[in-house]
């Protein structure tokens, strides 16, 4: 039996928090959108070098003031990914405000921030523009494409068993 | 009894669990979900890894709102209370279902994240398209100021060439260079004015002007031109039209000349037709329809929509030049006005462009005395002396060509600083009469010069006129230029006859210790 950790994905609505978790999870994607509501979740054992990692995976509701976020879907949790929209600067616009509170409330937590939908942006000029707002994203990843999503939840998985 | 019909026709909405702290189940009423006593909860949905964490809690009591669960291939909202016995070691769950409260909320949140979506989307589109524009704009204005300065020396060494011993066919050839070399700024031109616009930065500027005297002098040009490629310029100019109108002549002119130059250009043989007419006798403000036909090559069909756009040239006509930009000017300048350029348009049949603008009535419809100034003679200083004229210029093209310039006039002798700096220092050692200030120098500009100037101790320096000498033609440099203190500005490319009329102008004034303030 692996050891399980709880991961939460948040972010603003329609960053792609839920596509991201059935790539990894069910290695499927759909352009269609469709809202999550509360919280939807799912779960995957990672395996790594020495030991597996079971990863449950908690999709909350997005929302653009991480201050709502209710404190029963954070409970508990292992890890924060921190999913934005690539495509709408309104998603990391305000990432450090998020985060500031996120530092605050839960001050053992790791953070990964993932920018999402690249495949729809030129990645030089995001990176100039997160650049210029002293943004430190950890992976740009893509859910239509696959790009960087399972390197992204290996990494979480691999730094939580590190911190185990 | 109450029990009995609660239990015959109401749902049982809720179930109750008790969990140990392995996740065990050991007790269910399984109203919800079958679920085996003894099995681990956590087999049965992921969401229940989280009872482990309760123990963890200080609180007793928790409640996860609205939690996805699938139950037989249906997904069920439950909102799933918890209440931790620390004692025990065990946990209660009360699972509520909620499903079709939530399904209604979902479709409303649906809806409500789409539009929100599409319209960061759409802002974002906009954002770029800005950027784009922006960048688009500042590279024309940029590249037309540096064209322009280049393109000044040429016109004015042109006309001092012009003016020497020249025989017939140099003169020929001077003039055909100096036709093309205007054509050039004529561009240049459109290329400001079309990054002015869409940069939404030319405003239309209502003014009272002689309405009759403009048309007339349309006219009187375009006959001449017609003539020239025997054509018939047929005017009708309403005559219930006041002398005196309200609106903005520039471009009203801008507008007209460019649609008379195409009427012209691409007409061949027959005639142009130039009518402006007015419906009403109103005495405040009136309907002014202006009309350009003309039996020309006209226009296909296809291209009635794009003939528009900017940098948009008929294939066809690409034998006649010109930038592409002028309809598009035209119909945008119409456009700031709040009208609309309409065109009809038969192909080998001619073409007819009209608009109709609101432009307002002078109350004063009296011919205003004509102000003439007059020339100083040549050689007519003080006592015989020259007026002493200080030139503040970086560039030797163009020092050059203010020196040939004045050396043909006996009136002046010319002085020249390259730059503001060594302007000011000049006029503390020496006397003068006037300065000439290019606007763009290095270690110290025009406007600074000029802050420096109106700001001197010295009184007669004070007081000196100083005239703009610039590549610059916007309207925000020539607010900017009267702003600092200076009391006239002219653009390069240098236009002899009225540097020295304004020169003259400016000097008859100071010696009247009539120095205007305001830059006109």
């Amino acid at each position: 039996m692996s050891v399980s950790k709880k991961v939460v994905l948040l972010g603003h609505f329609g960053v792609g928090k839920s596509s991201l978790l059935r790539r990894f999870v069910e290695n499927t994607f759909s352009e269609s959108y469709t809202v999550t509501i509360g919280v939807h979740i799912m779960k995957k054992e990672v395996h790594l070098e020495k030991e597996n990692i079971t990863l449950v995976i908690w999709d909350v509701e997005g929302t653009d003031d991480f201050t709502k976020y209710r404190p029963s879907y954070l409970m508990g949790a292992s890890s924060f990914i921190y999913v934005f929209d690539a495509s709408r600067s309104v998603t990391y616009s305000d990432i450090k405000y998020n985060l500031e509170h996120l530092k605050e409330k839960f001050p053992h937590v790791s953070v990964h921030i993932i920018g999402n939908k690249v495949d729809l942006v030129d990645s030089e000029v995001l990176i100039n523009d997160l650049n210029a707002q002293d943004i430190q994203h950890s992976y740009l990843s893509s859910a239509k494409t696959g790009e960087n999503v399972e390197l992204l939840f290996k990494d979480v998985a691999a730094q939580l068993l590190e911190n185990a | 009894m109450l029990e009995k019909l609660r239990q015959e026709f109401l749902e049982n909405t809720t179930q109750i669990l008790i969990i140990d702290n392995t996740n065990r189940v050991l007790e269910t009423d399984n109203s919800l979900f079958y679920i085996k006593k003894n099995s681990d909860i956590t087999e049965f949905h992921p969401f229940f890894y989280v009872i482990s964490s309760l123990f963890e809690e200080d609180r007793k009591e928790q409640k996860f709102y609205c939690v996805q669960i699938e139950v037989k291939g249906r997904t069920c909202f439950y909102d799933i209370r918890s209440i931790v016995d620390f004692d025990k070691k065990q946990v209660v769950l009360f699972v509520e279902d909620l499903t079709d409260h939530y399904k209604t909320v979902h479709q409303i949140k649906q809806v409500r994240n789409e539009s929100i979506i599409n319209f960061n989307i759409t802002q974002e589109l906009n954002h770029e398209l800005n950027v784009q524009r922006g960048f688009k704009n500042k590279f024309l204005a940029n590249v037309s100021h540096e064209i322009r300065t280049p393109l000044n020396s040429i016109l004015g060494f042109l006309s001092v060439l012009e003016n020497t011993n020249l025989d017939r066919e140099q003169l020929d050839l001077v003039r055909i260079v100096k036709d093309s070399s205007k054509n050039l700024v004529s561009i240049v031109d459109d290329l400001l004015d079309i990054s002015k616009i869409e940069a939404g930065r030319l405003e239309i500027k209502n003014k009272r002007f002689n309405f009759k005297k403009f048309t007339d002098s349309l006219v009187k040009t375009y006959e001449l031109q017609a003539e020239e490629k025997r054509l018939e310029l047929i005017s009708d100019i309403g005559t219930n039209l006041p002398r005196f109108l309200i609106g903005d002549q520039l471009r009203l002119n801008q507008i007209l000349i460019n649609l008379l130059e195409n009427a012209l250009k691409f007409t061949h043989k027959g005639s142009v037709t130039f009518r402006i007419s007015t419906s009403s006798r109103n005495m405040r403000r009136i309907p002014v329809t202006f009309e350009i036909r003309d039996t020309g090559i006209g226009i296909p069909k296809e291209h009635l929509t794009t003939i528009f756009e900017s940098f948009t040239q008929l294939e066809k006509r690409g034998l006649f030049g010109g930038s592409g930009l002028g309809l598009s000017i035209v119909k945008q300048l119409t456009q700031l006005m709040d009208s609309d350029l309409e065109v009809e348009s038969i192909e080998n049949e001619g073409s007819t462009f009209r608009f109709t603008i609101s432009m307002g009535v002078s109350h004063d419809q009296k011919e205003e005395k004509k102000v003439t100034t007059r020339r100083v003679k040549k050689s007519s200083g003080p006592k015989g002396k020259k007026y002493r004229i200080l030139l503040g210029e970086d560039i030797e093209v163009n020092q050059l060509l203010m020196m040939r310039l004045f050396a043909d006039e006996g009136s002046y002798s010319l002085d020249i600083a390259k730059n503001g700096e060594q302007l000011v220092l000049f006029l503390e050692k020496y006397q003068y009469d006037l300065i000439l200030m290019d606007l763009s120098m290095p270690v110290m500009d025009g406007y600074d010069a000029t802050l420096r100037i109106r700001n001197h101790k010295d009184k007669k320096i004070k007081k000196i006129p100083i005239i703009a000498l610039t590549a610059r033609t916007t309207e925000e440099e020539r607010e900017a230029a009267k702003e600092s203190g200076m009391n006239a500005y002219l653009t390069k490319p240098v236009n002899a006859e009225i540097l020295f009329k304004t020169i003259d102008r400016l000097l008859h004034r100071y010696k009247n210790k009539k120095t205007e303030e305001s830059v006109e």
